[in-house]
């Protein structure tokens, strides 16, 4: 059981799905987290594969600062992505609401407010290398031991 | 007449070929679509609203962050939007390393419009050869200003870094390795046969449908309007005797070469730039005073204007901007996905205008 | 047809693009020298002008906390700081650096400059005299300012007189913003002008 267990660990921890959503970011952490597909950074070495579709993810990259327009749409998007999940906060907005969080302004940060956070990459925005340190941290937590934890 | 209309198909907001999220609306009959309709209002983050009442440096900070992807221009119009209202003059070689800064960012933008547009087509290896080549261009970005996107670059009066000597051989040598590998990507995607079948006669934009629809930045210039440049009406860009590229098919082909041909156009004046820098001050200083202006600036996508307001203390009392991608997304989905002969078209055609919806929403 | 094998051979059968594919690697993931990373400190003495706040543009990203002993200290909260640098850039005496900042700011010989202009709105001051009384700078040039006294001379750098309150020396305000707090009426109001210049030659 835990020489399979460990075996499973080990293979799923190298395919790992990622889907990104922009809940209302400037954009530059979009294009960030599109640069660690670059040959430099070359994220599906790693297993990784960044295929932006919630229904065959297993970590969802949230990025933006949550605007109105996401009020009903990100818990939704967030109970498509089948079990196990995990989301990762890319960027000031998740976190804080970066320059955006003033008075009289629509965004509604933090995000962990709507859905569970299981981990930060603060920067505005991160580079590609933090960004693919922190998926990678938590590539191996995400499927681990799932059978038991399921019981 | 009562139009048929067999079935309306959304596309996004979350969709694996959009950075962004927009919905757009495509009514089809089979596979040909009738008309398509894009909605917005994922973004609107209101940063106009929290524009007012603040100095230039924080304001600063807001305009850059209105689009991450084009976010110097950005920089650049806000600032000399608040240079021309206060007269306050920049010096030659801060003038100069603008220009640079700002061709680096075009460049890199350009690069990745056609990454996601190979991406759309499902050619990947021209996607990611493109993607490795922007890398050089981020990296000469990050080296003259020290950050890779949001670099916060330019300050009223001037530039906030210099260029230093071993800095400028880099960029050099960066230049020509860009080049090189661009002449051949550009060879790879006018030759190759399966991206002619998904790019050319596909989404095609008459002149006259660009003038209706106000098109901007490449979108209009591959639709053959070259003076809707708005690099023609910078000083700097005069002194370097700017001539802006264009074609006249008006499909996804030409607005995709139009970019490439921008690109090693941009290399072209870099290396202008980089000749004509003389040693000197790079910013004078200047204290913003009151006023009011509409300053006109070309980003990636095509024109970005500013309307500015100060009062005398140099706080920013009222704002508005209009970025360049409004224009084009309706000029996409009023004339280009009309009659486009595949669903599967739609992302493509859409990508290859080059949509910005944070810019679009702010 | 066959152009488009032919093209594709030419494109795969380059010398460099077998080359790559034997014997690529990724480069290690490492940030430059050069990134602006976030703002550390470099060990010298904070001496409290709160320069690098009154430049910061994010919300809530820096503060200077009070030591035990005595002394003060920035503090960069991650999450809210946006890398800017300008915090960098605006401090008189070169407390936080990040990247290459502070050797640009020494090669360029550039420095962020900061003036301050108090604006008195007449119509709408009811010469209550808040400002005054709370104002620091007034509080250090006459101890009678701290208990709501008079004012007793010319020196101080806000002052009500005639029902108004006139500001006498601007040179001499901090920039703290303090008298727009306790001003009731929001006839106060303090501009930070920042500038971004050349330093003078003979600081160096």
């Amino acid at each position: 059981m835990s020489i399979l267990q460990s075996f499973k660990n080990l293979v799923r921890s190298r395919s790992i799905h990622v889907a990104y959503v922009d809940v209302g970011s400037c954009n530059g952490c979009d294009i960030e987290v599109l640069a660690c597909l670059a040959p430099r950074y070359d994220i599906e070495q790693y297993g990784i594969y960044v295929h932006n579709n919630p229904r065959e993810a297993d970590i969802l990259l949230v990025i933006g600062a949550y605007t109105p327009g996401w009020e009903d749409k990100l818990q939704g998007l967030w109970e498509k992505i089948p079990d196990p999940k995990v989301a990762i906060a890319i960027g000031n907005c998740p976190i804080s609401g970066c320059v955006f969080n003033r008075p009289h302004s629509y965004v509604n940060p933090p995000v962990s407010k709507h859905i569970p956070i299981a981990a930060q990459v603060p920067g505005c925005p991160p580079r590609p290398t933090e960004i693919l340190q922190a998926v990678l941290s938590l590539a191996p937590e995400v499927f681990k031991d799932y059978e038991r934890r399921k019981r | 007449m009562k139009k048929t209309v067999d079935v309306s198909i959304p596309i996004g907001p979350v969709h694996p070929c959009f950075k962004e999220p927009a919905r757009v609306k495509c009514e089809t009959r089979g596979e040909y679509v009738l008309s398509a309709e894009c909605e917005l209002g994922y973004m609107k983050k209101g940063i106009e609203l929290i524009m007012r009442g603040r100095p230039w440096q924080e304001v600063m900070f807001l305009a850059e962050r209105i689009c991450g992807i084009c976010s110097v221009i950005h920089n650049m119009v806000f600032i000399e939007a608040l240079e021309k209202i206060s007269d306050i003059p920049v010096p030659e070689r801060g003038a100069l390393l603008r220009v640079i800064v700002n061709e680096l960012d075009r460049m890199q933008s350009h690069i990745l419009a056609n990454f996601s547009y190979c991406y759309t087509i499902e050619h990947e290896t021209l996607g990611m050869y493109l993607l490795d080549i922007r890398e050089s261009a981020m990296d000469e970005l990050e080296r003259i200003t020290g950050a890779r996107v949001t670099c916060a670059y330019i300050v009223p009066g001037g530039v906030r870094f210099d260029l230093r000597d071993e800095d400028a051989v880099h960029l050099r040598a960066s230049l020509d390795i860009i080049e090189r590998d661009m002449k051949r990507y550009i060879r790879m995607f006018e030759g190759g046969p399966l991206i002619a079948l998904r790019s050319k006669d596909v989404g095609v934009l008459t002149k006259e449908s660009a003038k209706e629809a106000h098109a901007v930045g490449p979108t209009a210039r591959a639709s053959g309007m070259p003076e809707t440049d708005m690099r023609l009406h910078h000083p700097t860009y005069q002194k370097l005797n700017f001539k802006p590229v264009f074609r006249t098919e008006g499909d996804n082909f030409a607005r995709i070469m139009v970019r490439f041909e921008e690109i090693m156009q941009s290399i072209d004046l870099i290396r202008r730039c980089l000749d004509m820098l003389r040693p000197g001050p790079i910013r004078g200083g200047g204290i913003p005073s009151a006023g009011e202006t509409v300053y006109r600036g070309e980003a990636p996508r095509g024109e970005l204007s500013y309307y500015l307001k100060t009062d005398d203390a140099g706080r920013i009392v009222d704002i508005s901007v209009q970025t360049p991608s409004i224009m084009n997304i309706e000029a996409c989905t009023h004339y280009m996905l009309k009659g486009v002969a595949s669903l599967a078209d739609v992302p493509s055609t859409f990508i290859s205008a080059d949509p910005c919806i944070a810019c679009t929403e702010r | 047809m066959i152009g488009s094998i032919v093209s594709y051979i030419r494109e795969f059968a380059r010398r460099e693009w077998i080359h790559k594919f034997f014997f690529a690697k990724t480069a290690p993931l490492t940030t430059p020298v050069y990134s602006r990373g976030f703002p550390e400190l470099t060990g010298k003495t904070c001496t409290h002008a709160l320069f690098c706040m009154m430049a910061c543009p994010a919300p809530g990203a820096i503060e200077v906390i009070h030591l035990e002993d005595g002394g003060w200290e920035p503090r960069i909260h991650t999450g809210h700081c946006i890398r800017c640098g300008l915090c960098v850039e605006a401090c008189p005496n070169g407390v936080l650096y990040s990247g290459r900042i502070l050797e640009s700011m020494f090669y360029d010989n550039t420095m962020l400059s900061f003036s301050f202009r108090i604006d008195v709105d007449t119509d709408r001051c009811m010469g209550c005299g808040n400002c005054a009384v709370a104002c620091p700078v007034n509080k250090t040039i006459d101890a009678q300012m701290s208990h709501g006294g008079r004012a007793s001379t010319d020196e101080l750098l806000l002052k009500v007189s005639e029902g108004k309150c006139v500001v006498l020396h601007p040179e001499k305000c901090t920039g703290c913003k303090t008298c727009e707090q306790h001003c009731p009426n929001e006839a106060i109001r303090v501009a930070r002008l920042l500038e971004a210049v050349h330093a003078p030659e003979e600081e160096l």
